[in-house]
């Protein structure tokens, strides 16, 4: 139990190089554990969740695209992903109006110093694609509509490519940095908000009404503190966000297990 | 049609009960690949018939056991997936940033097929043996075609995960699955990259309909 929760932990921190098949097996059968009940209550709640996620993540490559700060096939490749995230947003929004639910708003959004360098803008686009994959695979299960459940799990896998490919344009290392094990982890609502609030408070300076904060409760009530202690530069918040979602990671993970 | 390209589009699979190869059979049917790797059979009329009486009953009569049964379809992919890596990495044409690429892939399909392996018996099933497998000449004579044939392998077996999501019928394996797949993706994503192909091709993983893989099965099979 204790070496779940600690590894848990490494991972969100990016420490964790390799799971061992043993521990890799017992999250495979405790996949679900990270998601608390009240997190969604239908699976308009989870769509507006992750469409929250697409707007910031289009907007962020829509900004970073706009920099200039690549060229050539990472160019390429960038462009494809901004394409990718736009297209998510918009079946998404689609999606929730079909299934007569009411898209949430686009957040505003402000990503510090992301765009100072090519290293902090792609740095700052592996942490999000792995936040992304992470919060698909933490919702998923809270998904009725089998296709609904298909179009997140399409989703889910794209934003794996993103991951991979620009970590490996970082250089990063395989293990630990292109890939995050045998098997992708999954991270619960809370954590994702705390990761991803650092880009939203920055113009906003709350979290917008009906947006990621779909039914946060207690735990929401405790990010408050966590997110005015982060602040300060988007990349560096999300570094910080990252280690303040460890700590309360491996709280969660002490009173779910 | 990507199927028709991997190891040429030659059978590799040979099953050592018959009751493994009608389960893996049955499995690449539903969720819409790899039923071309399987030697020795060409789905009838009556046959590809009842593959899709199987498709519009699935739903109703899914259960632990048809769950079982995905997992083992599953546990044979990553079973070729592994012996794949294993011999593509021995042969040893990779060097630098490429075998540091491609050696953590052999490694996680297999701690797939532990994994996979050990939930089926956990749920009480019993997990398929690891079929022989016989590749056609050439696949592991130069880092091109190891590359190539892994590039295809790994958008199939992204395609293999995803189709099989909407007929999971717990949670639970659910999750296991889209773990592997999202793994699966990563590997797909950075072997494109690497061969010069698009490391993104679609901009939702695709999954592969009943109507594809009928068209496809037939001319294919040995």
């Amino acid at each position: 139990m204790t070496s779940i929760s600690s590894a848990r932990a490494d991972f969100v921190r990016g420490q964790l190089d390799q799971v061992s098949g043993k521990q890799a097996l017992f999250a495979l059968n405790n996949r679900w554990a990270l998601a608390s009940k009240a997190d969604f209550a239908n699976d308009i709640d989870v769509l507006n969740y992750a469409l929250t996620l697409e707007y910031l993540e289009a907007a962020f490559y829509q900004q970073g695209n706009a920099a200039g700060l690549l060229s050539g096939t990472e160019k390429g490749y960038l462009a494809t992903i901004q394409s990718d995230e736009e297209f998510h947003v918009t079946a998404l929004f689609d999606t929730i109006k079909k299934l007569g639910g009411t898209p949430v708003e686009k957040p505003g959004v402000g990503f510090g110093d992301a765009f100072a360098s090519r290293d902090s803008y792609l740095t700052t686009s592996v942490t999000f694609e792995n936040v992304g994959v992470g919060a698909y695979l933490g919702a998923a299960g809270f998904i009725k509509d089998k296709g609904v459940l298909q179009a997140a799990a399409g989703i889910f896998g794209v934003e794996a490519r993103h991951a991979a490919v620009v970590a490996n344009l970082l250089g990063m290392p395989a293990e630990g940095g292109v890939y995050k094990g045998a098997f992708e982890t999954p991270i619960a609502q809370a954590d994702v908000l705390a990761k991803v609030t650092p880009f939203l408070m920055s113009q906003m300076g709350t979290v917008p009404a009906g947006g990621v904060q779909t039914g946060g409760g207690a735990a929401a009530g405790k990010d408050q503190t966590g997110m005015f202690v982060l602040g300060g530069a988007a990349l560096l918040g999300a570094a910080g966000a990252a280690v303040y979602a460890g700590r309360h990671r491996a709280d969660e993970a002490t009173d779910q297990i | 049609m990507m199927a028709d390209q991997l190891f040429g589009g030659k059978p590799v699979l040979q099953f050592s009960t018959g009751h493994d190869r009608r389960t893996f059979l049955k499995w690449a049917g539903l969720v819409g690949v790899g039923a071309t790797f399987a030697t020795g059979l060409v789905p009838s009329t009556a046959q590809a018939a009842e593959l899709k009486t199987g498709i519009l009953t699935s739903s109703k009569a899914a259960k632990a056991a048809t769950d079982i049964d995905i997992l083992n379809y599953a546990l044979t992919l990553e079973y070729l997936e592994a012996d794949f890596y294993a011999k593509g990495l021995a042969a040893g044409f990779l060097s630098g940033r490429e075998l540091e690429l491609i050696t953590p892939i052999g490694d996680h399909e297999n701690q797939h097929v532990a994994a996979v392996t050990q939930t089926i018996t956990t749920l009480g099933g019993t997990p398929v043996a690891k079929p022989t497998i016989t590749y056609p000449a050439g696949i592991f004579d130069n880092r091109d075609n190891f590359l190539k044939n892994a590039s295809v392998f790994e958008e199939l077996g992204v395609t293999a995960y995803h189709g099989q999501v909407p007929l999971i019928t717990s949670g639970d394996i659910l999750g296991a699955a889209a773990s592997i797949a999202g793994v699966e993706s990563r590997h797909a994503a950075v072997i494109a990259s690497l061969i010069g192909g698009n490391p993104f091709p679609n901009q939702i993983e695709k999954n592969a309909s009943m109507e594809t893989v009928l068209a496809a099965v037939g001319p294919l099979v040995s």
